[in-house]
């Protein structure tokens, strides 16, 4: 419990089971990445009483995540009489643990308003449970097949709750190189799994818990030299670079274009860094018939001479984004060094020695992980491509007030709904600038605040002739009699400097007014980024001291469509 | 010894192993990092520690570990 004092944001994990979890607990505890924890071990073998049972000691921990792994074989008697082929039949074994499952779930329902997060890993077979592989799928009685059964069971027990997160077990246990179970240990001490399915979950909960914050990498920045195709290419020509069939070196060089398209289609941007000469690289990128990327999948490059580290502060300037939101995958051991030293914030991982094994090093990284994939995710990079439409037109225009009107902005206000809700709080969340009260609450807590009757939240979706910028607004109200308050206003950067918080704010205040609010106040919480917002705000305030609008300060701009949903 | 040093401090990062009588009595260890402990041994030497000789005398202090190690055929 001393940890406790030095890690005051630290998110508080319970771990229930039916085996001992303490050495899963120090793990989580000393993996130095974000976020930080503190853990408590429940006693094992009291699941259902501390699932059951608010009042239950282990619960004084206050914990905002609870972690529930038990294993089938302990947990649910019938898998452990079918197992052993006890009892009446195999098929009444299979039936009864279907049932014992339900009960299950049913319990882990019960227990998953307490806290922000629950984390349960799939049941599995333990690696050195062989049974009989004849009839290990045999439908109503295979050992296999009821273990898949019960996993899809729980996920459709709790398909409509996202704060249940259902962990791959199965997947921990395959990509061990040492055994997941370790006999001595259970013998020793009820230390049912090795230290290295420890390791591996432990891993997998923080990479789990950095997605539900928001603390996701952004952006991969790609070399094109023996990065994304074999072969220099300004010294081999085109026709020699090694990409695609029939050359196997090709064939992984497209594997792993293959992997990063599909990090792009999912909402994480793409870019490069490359020594080159930048038009002759983009024409092989365009032209090339084995590329599997395109120029349209990424959202900027630098193919220059220049220095990497200059090309990634200038990409992140472009992109509007923090280094920590960059990964760098780069060939070249003197260029990733370089980058550690430089821009230490930057994920710079080493690339395998040998190309064949680019695309599954991609694809086994957790630093993309995500809670929610939306609408938002799927189109990001073609609203990046917008924006430099957008940038493009305004150096064509010479003139600011000319663009604004060109752009026919349009902005759509709506009541937070459930469709809209992880969008808005991702923006909630994520926002520093742009951000008046700063806020930060998790789906659950937003949606329960905006539901109460004296509470009202919007969401504003932006876009103009070049393209959607998305769910880029979300204003908040507290109705106490004739006042209002102004509680979260929060407005995306994406569309800073284009007057839309005129809109947002004009529309916010015609809603106070019409749940009959005479005084509308917005008090600002102090940020150390959040200048913008508390700038906005203090010029439409009727005196510096009150802190209450003067409705008088605010118009809609005329050059602003500004839509009403229902 | 000191690979077996760092690998104590993975788990214990705060405590200074180097002369310790007996890391159990002085409560620098427990029982479950005994078990960690056993594991990372056995990754790093490549060695296996059987069931009956997960005991915290066998790991007690720098000495005791040379030992058991040198039983299958390391040496520290």
């Amino acid at each position: 419990m001393s940890e406790m004092k030095d890690k005051p944001n630290a998110r508080r994990v319970l771990l229930t089971g039916d085996t001992t979890l303490e050495p899963l607990g120090r793990l989580l505890e000393r993996n130095q990445e974000a976020p930080a924890v503190v853990t408590s071990a429940a006693p094992y073998g009291q699941v259902f009483q501390i699932l059951l049972d608010a009042n239950h000691s282990a619960w004084t921990f206050q914990p905002n995540v609870l972690v529930v792994w038990t294993a089938a074989h302990i947990t649910l008697p019938s898998v452990g009489k079918l197992i052993r082929f006890e009892g009446e039949s195999p098929a009444a074994a299979y039936e009864a643990a279907i049932a014992e499952a339900e009960q299950f779930a049913d319990s882990v329902l019960r227990a998953a308003d307490r806290v922000d997060m629950v984390l349960v890993p799939t049941w599995v077979i333990p690696t050195y449970e062989r049974w009989v592989q004849t009839l290990a799928w045999r439908q109503g009685i295979g050992v296999a097949n009821l273990i898949a059964r019960l996993n899809l069971l729980l996920a459709e027990k709790f398909a409509a709750h996202h704060n249940i997160v259902l962990l791959d077990a199965a997947y921990w246990q395959a990509s061990l190189t040492r055994s997941a179970y370790d006999p001595r240990m259970y013998a020793f001490a009820k230390i049912l799994y090795s230290q290295q399915l420890f390791e591996k979950a432990a891993a997998e909960m923080k990479a789990i818990l950095r997605g539900s914050l928001g603390q996701t990498k952004k952006v991969v920045v790609c070399d094109l030299d023996n990065t994304l195709w074999g072969g220099v290419v300004g010294d081999d020509g085109s026709h020699n670079i090694k990409l695609g069939a029939p050359d196997p070196v090709g064939e992984c060089f497209s594997a792993f274009q293959l992997v990063l398209k599909g990090l792009r289609s999912r909402g994480i941007m793409l870019a490069i860094s490359s020594k080159n000469d930048e038009a002759y690289a983009l024409s092989v990128i365009e032209e090339h018939p084995a590329m599997v990327l395109r120029k349209s999948d990424f959202v900027a490059w630098r193919i220059n001479w220049r220095d990497k580290a200059e090309n990634l502060l200038s990409l992140a300037e472009e992109l509007n984004l923090g280094l920590d939101s960059f990964v760098f995958l780069d060939d070249s051991p003197q260029e990733r060094e370089q980058i550690r030293q430089v821009l230490p914030q930057v994920y710079t991982p080493d690339l395998p020695s040998s190309p064949a094994d680019y695309a599954s090093f991609l694809s086994t990284l957790s630093c993309f992980e995500t809670s929610s994939i939306g609408k938002e995710d799927l189109e990001r990079t073609t609203m990046y491509r917008a924006e430099r439409g957008r940038k493009e037109a305004l150096d064509l225009s010479g003139d600011v007030e000319n663009w604004l009107n060109s752009l026919q902005i349009k902005v759509q206000a709506a009541p937070l709904c459930r469709d809209s809700l992880p969008r808005a709080a991702q923006l909630l969340n994520k926002t520093n600038q742009f951000n008046l009260s700063l806020r930060r609450l998790d789906e659950k807590s937003l949606w329960d605040w905006a539901e109460q009757p004296s509470n009202a939240a919007y969401t504003f979706d932006v876009s103009d002739r070049f393209g959607n910028f998305g769910l880029t607004g979300l204003a908040s109200l507290s109705l106490t009699g004739s006042e209002a308050r102004i509680v979260d206003f929060v407005m995306s950067c994406r569309v800073m400097g284009k007057k839309v918080e005129e809109a947002l704010l004009g529309y916010t205040l015609a809603q106070a007014k019409a749940a009959g609010a005479e005084r509308i106040m917005a008090p600002p919480v102090d940020g150390p980024r959040n200048g913008p917002a508390k700038d906005f705000f203090a010029s439409k305030f009727s005196s510096v001291e009150s802190g209450a609008i003067d409705p008088g300060r605010v118009v809609i701009p005329p050059q602003i469509n500004l839509m009403e949903e229902r | 010894m000191e690979e077996v040093i760092a690998i104590l401090n993975e788990i214990r990062p705060a405590q200074n192993f180097s002369n310790a009588e007996n890391f159990f009595d002085q409560g620098m260890l427990d029982s479950l990092d005994l078990t960690a402990l056993v594991a990372a041994l056995e990754t790093h030497y490549d060695v296996f520690i059987d069931v009956d000789e997960i005991a915290p005398d066998n790991f007690s202090n720098l000495l005791a570990i040379k030992a058991i190690l040198a039983r299958k055929g390391v040496s520290v």
